[in-house]
């Protein structure tokens, strides 16, 4: 999933959500319980968009068998599916698919795995995590409880980064080189690489909209925006549709160079989630205490990795600074 | 650097200005003392925490119409002077009280006793428009077209006499541009030295009005020069500060105290400013950062304390060749935005603000060329004073 060339590029993956029930795949869980399979005829018109836009599209998947004209209509392009864990078992993922894994599975059997884990829970089963680091080519690790997170949780969760550290190191010098979003990515990274919803890469929900991520189309549907004060009974979420295109507003805030925060961070490898952001702070391109922190916690331990794997003789074009701070806001007169 | 901690005491005047930007006003939300207090104890309690973490502290009181409670006021002041010295606190003594006020009630005997007690550390504007056309045009009783232009000057006089030196603030819309030129010359001649005055940042402008807006202030200009009006007087529009392109790396900070600022309203709700308090807003939902009982959310203050002049301008914005001096509110700003964000810089303002440049420009340069006619211009560029333009 990761591919450094695309960073801050333009539009390159359209996500289709074939689903409402379409599984969660980032730290953002999906609300929706009812089933609303995305209409074949909108499909083909998405399909249609990503070939017309040069896009990428990754089709997510529900955890219930889809039709079987499902399959050929999506399989008229080239594709990424991403896939929950009980169908990625019974079925054979291709090796470009990802499979979403909601608890610590025994062992993973898809190359690209996705662990979506509440904080405590990776802290708790950190060692069962770091065995399965060996079976899988990327572990995208997604903690679903970010907005969660307390300083008091900082060493905990700095203790359970070094254990999965212990057998990636393990693993470089058995010849393998397992990525792990959360720690590999930055050793990889000279620039900003994050979810770049709304930029890289845009969702398109079974009622034929856009929406910058599926998060957006969650608080639409479910009309709750989460916030400290406010209910709104309703909230219009949506980017355009496939008949009038794209209507992004206010797109700069998207950017990095918009972000005052973010443009003179080094996390490189933090999701930079918008929709986090949107909760937290109310504005798309403000990040929260908790998504600094804990992405610099990760950065910290990429920086120990990375003198690690030095020390065992790996070369890196440059090194991870050593820092003072874990969230830039405290040093923000500083840059 | 002072920290500003604004009371919204009430929702409620006894005007209804055209122009007012609070469309929520009512008589209902009256700040109880149970909620003045608590947030008080709030500010006091945290006098270590960087963000209370200033010399000194400014007690803002707004309203609606602020001394509509003088009652409430009086009580709150008594309890914050009381609290500083209980709590040896480092603001004590190092404060003020500070109020904008329609004028109406301010000779009133509860107010002036107020006044008598606090003197040394109070800051009254009162606000008076200008003529009584300009005045009336605008400032009207609520429920009534009756303007209360006569009911705030006869208060000037004493309030002048208190507060000398003190200045008042001109609001100007679209309707009370041709009034501009006689309200600042009639302003002085109520003893009124310093006249702060502002265009409404909302898109109210029509076609047509930077010229004349530019006209208003050019005779303003002839006149102040031609009376020497310019050695006793100041009129925040005439600024040398102004009108030049602004360096995105160098000049790059945020024009408004936004986020640095506390407001609390009658519910106990916290704000950043009160722009951001439902009865400012006319698009958007209020911007509660916290409250008495939680606490302020500091992730709700992050944009906030990151926002900069050119991340929330336009290209066109930061281009400008006259940026500098060009105002904006924030709280305009998030209710005039697409998106839910305080990074997006209302721009209604820009022909007002090019038509001022241009008259400024007029105003400097004819100043000068006279004062080095008389040979005075070393003098004057000795003695003078900047009028800064206000910053809320």
């Amino acid at each position: 999933m990761l591919n450094p060339k695309f960073a801050n590029a333009m539009l390159q993956y359209l996500v289709i959500l074939l689903d409402d029930t379409s599984l969660a795949y980032c730290h953002v869980s999906n609300p929706l319980k009812e089933r609303n399979l995305i209409p074949i005829d909108i499909l083909k018109k998405a399909i249609l968009f990503g070939m017309k836009e040069n896009l990428m599209i990754q089709y997510v998947l529900p955890e219930y068998e889809l039709p079987k004209e499902y399959y050929d209509v999506m399989e008229t392009i080239d594709n990424v599916k991403i896939l929950g864990a009980a169908v990625a078992k019974r079925s054979s993922p291709a090796s470009t698919d990802v499979a979403v894994y909601n608890e610590v599975p025994d062992t993973i059997t898809a190359k690209n795995a996705v662990l979506r884990l509440t904080i405590a829970d990776f802290i708790a089963k950190q060692y069962d995590i770091a065995a399965l680091l060996p079976q899988v080519t990327r572990l995208n690790i997604c903690l679903t409880d970010i907005e969660t997170f307390k300083d008091e949780q900082t060493d905990d969760y700095r203790k359970a980064l070094a254990t999965l550290n212990a057998v990636i190191l393990n693993q470089y010098k058995a010849g393998k080189q397992p990525q792990v979003n959360i720690l590999t990515d930055r050793l990889q990274l000279d620039k900003m690489h994050n979810c770049e919803a709304g930029i890289g890469n845009i969702t398109l929900a079974p009622n034929g909209r856009f929406y910058l991520c599926p998060a957006f189309y969650y608080d639409e549907k479910t009309g709750v925006s989460n916030r400290l004060n406010h209910h709104k009974p309703s909230s219009e979420c949506s980017v355009g549709d496939l008949e009038t295109g794209l209507q992004i507003p206010n797109p700069q805030l998207l950017k990095l160079d918009h972000a005052p925060l973010c443009r003179i961070c080094d996390a490189y490898h933090c999701n930079r989630c918008i929709w986090l952001n949107h909760r937290l702070t109310w504005d798309n391109n403000t990040p929260s205490h908790q998504q600094c922190i804990m992405a610099h916690l990760e950065r910290n331990a990429a920086r120990d990795l990375q003198q690690q794997l030095k020390e065992a003789g790996f070369a890196f074009e440059s090194d991870i600074k050593q820092i003072d701070y874990l969230d830039p806001f405290d040093v923000r007169e500083q840059f | 650097m002072a920290k500003n901690i604004t009371f919204i005491v009430t929702k409620d005047c006894q005007l209804a200005c055209k122009y007012c930007y609070l469309v929520g006003k009512n008589e209902k939300e009256r700040m109880p003392w149970e909620v003045a207090k608590a947030a008080i104890d709030y500010v006091l309690g945290h006098e270590n925490d960087p963000d209370f973490a200033y010399e000194s502290v400014i007690w803002d009181f707004i309203g609606g119409e602020p001394f509509l409670e003088i009652d409430l006021i009086d009580k709150i002041c008594d309890y914050i002077k009381l609290q500083l010295f209980e709590r040896n606190h480092h603001w004590f003594n190092s404060y003020r009280f500070s109020f904008s006020t329609n004028g109406i009630n301010y000779d009133s005997e509860k107010v002036q006793e107020f006044i008598k007690k606090n003197h040394d550390h109070l800051s009254i504007g009162i606000t008076i428009d200008g003529t009584e056309r300009k005045h009336d045009l605008n400032r009207v009783y609520k429920n009534s077209e009756k303007g209360s232009y006569k009911d705030v000057v006869r208060n000037i006089p004493l309030w002048q006499k208190q507060f000398p030196g003190d200045g008042t603030k001109v609001t100007i819309s679209s309707a009370d541009i041709p009034y501009i030129y006689e309200s600042v010359l009639h302003l002085y001649d109520l003893g009124i030295h310093q006249v702060n005055i502002n265009c409404v940042f909302e898109n109210v402008w029509k076609e047509g009005d930077d010229q004349l807006f530019e006209d208003q202030l050019m005779q303003l200009a002839d006149a102040i020069i031609d009376k020497d009006l310019y050695k006793d007087y100041a009129c925040s529009f005439f600024s040398e500060n102004m009108g030049k392109p602004l360096n995105c790396k160098l000049q790059n900070q945020n024009w408004c105290g936004a986020g640095k600022m506390l407001a609390v309203d009658a519910a106990g709700n916290f704000y950043p400013c009160t722009r951001f308090a439902q009865y400012s807003l006319r698009d958007k939902e209020a911007w509660i950062i916290g409250n008495i009982h939680d606490g302020i959310d500091k992730n709700k203050l992050r944009p906030f304390l990151t926002l900069d002049r050119c991340t929330q301008s336009t290209t066109e914005c930061t281009n400008c060749e006259v940026a500098e001096g060009c105002a904006w509110c924030q709280g305009e700003n998030y209710d005039a935005a697409k998106t839910h964000t305080v990074f997006e810089r209302a721009t209604a303002i820009c022909k007002m603000h090019k038509a001022r440049v241009r008259a400024n420009n007029y105003y400097w340069n004819k100043l000068y060329r006279k004062l080095e006619l008389e040979g005075k211009r070393e003098e004057f560029e000795a003695n003078k004073k900047d009028v800064k333009p206000e910053i809320c």
